[in-house]
């Protein structure tokens, strides 16, 4: 169990747990960050990364990155 | 009778192309109801009587964002006849989400399975039969982009619309949360009709705040729920977010082949393109090769012609001579045998004035080309995404940085594009700020001080793009220290379309709807302002009598600019010339260039007023110039992007706010820059000195104040981990 922050860029793992807000937990899990889901990393420039989820891909910055735990 | 049809898609799912594939030209375009959310309409090509309704982009029909809003409203409450749910089939797991809940609406679906082409390509397989039987309603194969299955679509919309046969949703969740669903929809309030009671079923269960305001949570409902949410351990929400998405894995492992082939092309274009070192040189790299052409080569070359040959003397087409405008209107007119005055009114007035807003088109419409090319290939998300760790260290985000490029071309789409940020405080703060960068109408006021002032020194025009963008850094630094912007920038959390190249069609298209707003302002704002300017300069009381004047400076216009010259006497451009033509800057900025044209006597000026650049540098000394300058930079823009922040600020006080903000903050640089200047150039220390240094301390300490706002937040937070 770690934040998404901390995957390499390559690695895939699955989605654990969704924290944050409120309104930005409920459009991440809209977009696919629901448990289970299997997320990989594209690209990553300081702490922002862009995630492969269901075969589409999402920026997310480093603050909201932090939040979603994941599992390899 | 008319039926109406609703467009329902994923943003990216290529709902756009097929909205233009399916209306053709009949567009109408406008806002809905009191949001500034887009709406078009059209009607359906071949299909007599079909009215299509393109809703906002969405994700979901959660009440969270502006765009889902206004869909679920319009879905719910004027209850189309049918919907098309475009779905992108290379993504299809994304977007069945919506499909799901589209479903359960209770009005009657059809699915339109875009990108196939894309599908096949890749080698994937998706069993449309299968689909079909497991959603409950036809899904037809389309791609939008190459105008496959549009036909079909729209015959097949069309009838579903006029047959109104239910689609009732196929799909279902685990025991628990079903038999919740079936307890909750047998409670519901009678009047509820029955191909909508799942959806309100499910609605309540999710406690949506905005169902709860028509229909009521019992006591029972609520004990239902809360005893669903004890035995599945999580919230009701993402209860049904994740059995959602859990019946969609299953469902398209059942219905989807995908040929894995590791990384995909659109991957493996972001593994160089979004790279940590190499992000930055390609952005720079792509952003000097737009400007470079739309500014220097093909843009100046269309400028050229525009400005010197089209509304000039004339131009040269293989080889033949055509006159330019005014030379023939000039024919017209004296073989008419018009009045003088009217020759004047609409040689100088019209055709000057509307010309030289005109001229900048071309120049304009090249830029746009670029921008929307990379806007639809996919380049421009991941600008926002390269340029967000910057923008966020300003309190902006990297969304922000689309308006401002845009604004680079012209300010009005630019505030337009603001339109994409969802935080309320984020957007209004780009909106008061996207103006500051100089727009392709300000280059010419640029030219002109270069030249007449500087020599045309190089550093000049380079200068100009620096105190804009510095304008906006401290502009987000400062307000965002204040109350009304306080707060963390949203969390950035972006979708990225995979790369594709567009279709030439697209393009264009939104190369003309942004090159229209700017074309429409020239034929109605500036044309009626031009006249109005026209009138004033031209007339005015001469030997006790109102008429037309011989000496400019008796008429109305000169007279109004003594009365507001002395505002500008600390600015260093307190005469009324100067005055004037900062003034007839706000119905255009290039007019600033024409009227000091005018007011030093010359007819018609060049795009950089390289007649007047004599009587100019006799004028006015080089530091009051620049601080004239900056201060046609950043004061409020051009009454056509006032119009544009009005539009998206939706609310009167907030645009005043920002014409205020950027009058007062432009009026206070140019006024450091002059006084503190003057100093240092050998001027004597003065009362407008001093005024300057505390005025120019007092912008420090806002800039580097500690943020009021953050540290109660983060105090709040000490005192919350010391109490656990």
């Amino acid at each position: 169990m770690m934040p998404l922050t901390m995957m390499a860029v390559g690695t895939a793992a699955s989605v654990k747990k969704v924290g944050g807000r409120e309104e930005t937990k409920r459009f991440l899990e809209n977009l696919g960050f629901v448990q289970g889901a299997v997320v990989s990393v594209v690209s990553e420039m300081g702490g922002n990364v862009i995630v492969n989820v269901k075969d589409s891909r999402v920026a997310i910055s480093r603050a909201m990155a932090n939040k979603i735990i994941i599992s390899m | 009778m008319s039926v109406k049809i609703a467009l329902a898609g994923n943003p990216n799912s290529g709902k756009t192309t097929l909205f233009n594939a399916l209306t053709g030209s009949s567009q109408h375009v406008g806002n809905w109801p009191g949001v500034t959310v887009e709406k078009k309409e059209g009607k359906i090509k071949g299909q007599a009587d079909v009215r299509l309704v393109d809703l906002p982009g969405i994700y979901s029909l959660s009440p969270y964002t502006l765009e889902e809003v206004v869909a679920r409203d319009y879905l719910t409450k004027e209850r189309p006849d049918a919907i098309i749910n475009i779905v992108d089939g290379s993504n299809i797991e994304r977007n069945l989400y919506l499909t799901t809940q589209v479903m359960e609406l209770g009005i009657p679906v059809i699915v339109a399975l875009n990108m196939m082409d894309v599908v096949r390509k890749n080698g994937d397989i998706i069993d449309v039969k299968k689909l079909s039987a497991a959603l409950g309603c036809e899904v037809v194969e389309i791609s939008a982009l190459r105008g496959t299955g549009v036909a079909e679509i729209a015959k097949k919309a069309a009838a579903l619309a006029s047959s109104g046969k239910q689609t009732p949703p196929q799909h279902t969740f685990n025991e628990v949360v079903e038999a919740a669903l079936h307890t909750l929809a047998d409670l519901l309030p009678a009047d509820i009709k029955p191909e909508q009671k799942r959806w309100y079923a499910v609605k309540l269960f999710e406690r949506d705040k905005k169902v709860l305001q028509s229909v009521s949570l019992t006591a029972k409902m609520e004990e239902i729920i809360g005893c669903t949410e004890e035995t599945l351990e999580d919230d009701a929400e993402s209860i049904i977010t994740n059995e959602r998405y859990e019946y969609i894995s299953g469902l398209v492992r059942g219905c989807v082949r995908k040929k894995r082939k590791g990384l995909s092309v659109s991957d493996k274009i972001d593994r160089v393109v979004t790279n940590r070192f190499l992000a930055l040189p390609i952005f720079a790299v792509v952003m000097f090769l737009v400007y470079y052409v739309s500014v220097t080569t093909v843009g100046g070359w269309a400028t050229d012609w525009a400005n010197d040959g089209l509304f000039g003397d004339g131009f040269h087409l293989f080889g033949v001579w055509i006159p330019g405008i005014p030379v023939l209107l000039g024919n017209v007119l004296e073989k008419l045998g018009t009045a003088e005055w009217l020759n004047s009114l609409i040689l100088d007035g019209i055709v000057g004035g509307v010309g030289a807003v005109l001229g900048f088109v071309p120049q304009m419409l090249v830029l746009f080309i670029f921008l929307a090319f990379l806007e639809a290939c996919g380049y421009m998300a991941r600008i926002a995404f390269i340029m967000d760790r910057i923008f966020r260290k300003f309190g902006l985000s990297g969304k922000s940085f689309i308006p401002i490029l845009i604004g680079t071309g012209c300010g009005v789409p630019g505030v337009m594009a603001s339109r994409t940020i969802e935080n309320d405080r984020d957007r209004k703060m780009t909106i008061i700020t996207t103006t500051f960068i100089p727009c392709g109408a300000k280059l010419p006021i640029i030219a002109l001080i270069a030249g007449a002032l500087f020599d045309g020194a190089w550093w000049v025009s380079p200068s100009a793009y620096f105190v804009g963008i510095a304008a906006i850094i401290v502009s987000g630094i400062m307000l965002k220290k204040t109350k009304l912007f306080a707060g963390d920038p949203a969390p950035f959390v972006m979708e990225l379309p995979a790369y594709h190249l567009p279709t030439a069609g697209n393009v264009l298209r939104s190369m003309w709807e942004r090159g229209w707003s700017f074309i429409k302002k020239a034929g109605t704002i500036i044309l009626l302002s031009t006249i109005v300017l026209w009138f004033l300069q031209g007339f005015g009381f001469e030997d006790g009598a109102f008429g037309m004047v011989e000496d400019l400076n008796n008429s109305v216009l000169a007279n109004v600019g003594s009365v507001i010259a002395f505002l500008f006497a600390p600015l260093g451009w307190g005469d009324w010339k100067a005055a004037v033509a900062a003034v007839t800057g706000l119905i255009a900025k290039e007019n600033v260039v024409g009227t000091f044209g005018i007011l030093f006597g010359f007819a018609e000026v060049a795009e950089d007023g390289a007649e007047v650049w004599g009587t100019l540098a006799a004028s006015y000394s080089a530091l009051a110039a620049y601080s004239f300058l900056v201060f046609n930079l950043l004061c409020a823009p051009c009454f056509a992007a006032i119009g544009a922040i009005k539009r998206e600020m939706n609310s009167a006080k907030w645009t005043w706010f920002a014409i205020g903000y950027q009058c007062i903050f432009a009026y206070v640089i140019s006024l450091c820059i002059y006084q503190i200047g003057s100093v240092f150039a050998g001027g004597a220390f003065g009362i407008g000195t001093v005024v300057a240094i505390v005025l120019a301390a007092v912008l420090i300490y806002l800039i580097f104040r500690p943020n009021p706002y953050k540290e109660t937040l983060s105090r709040r937070t000490q005192v919350r981990s010391v109490q656990a």
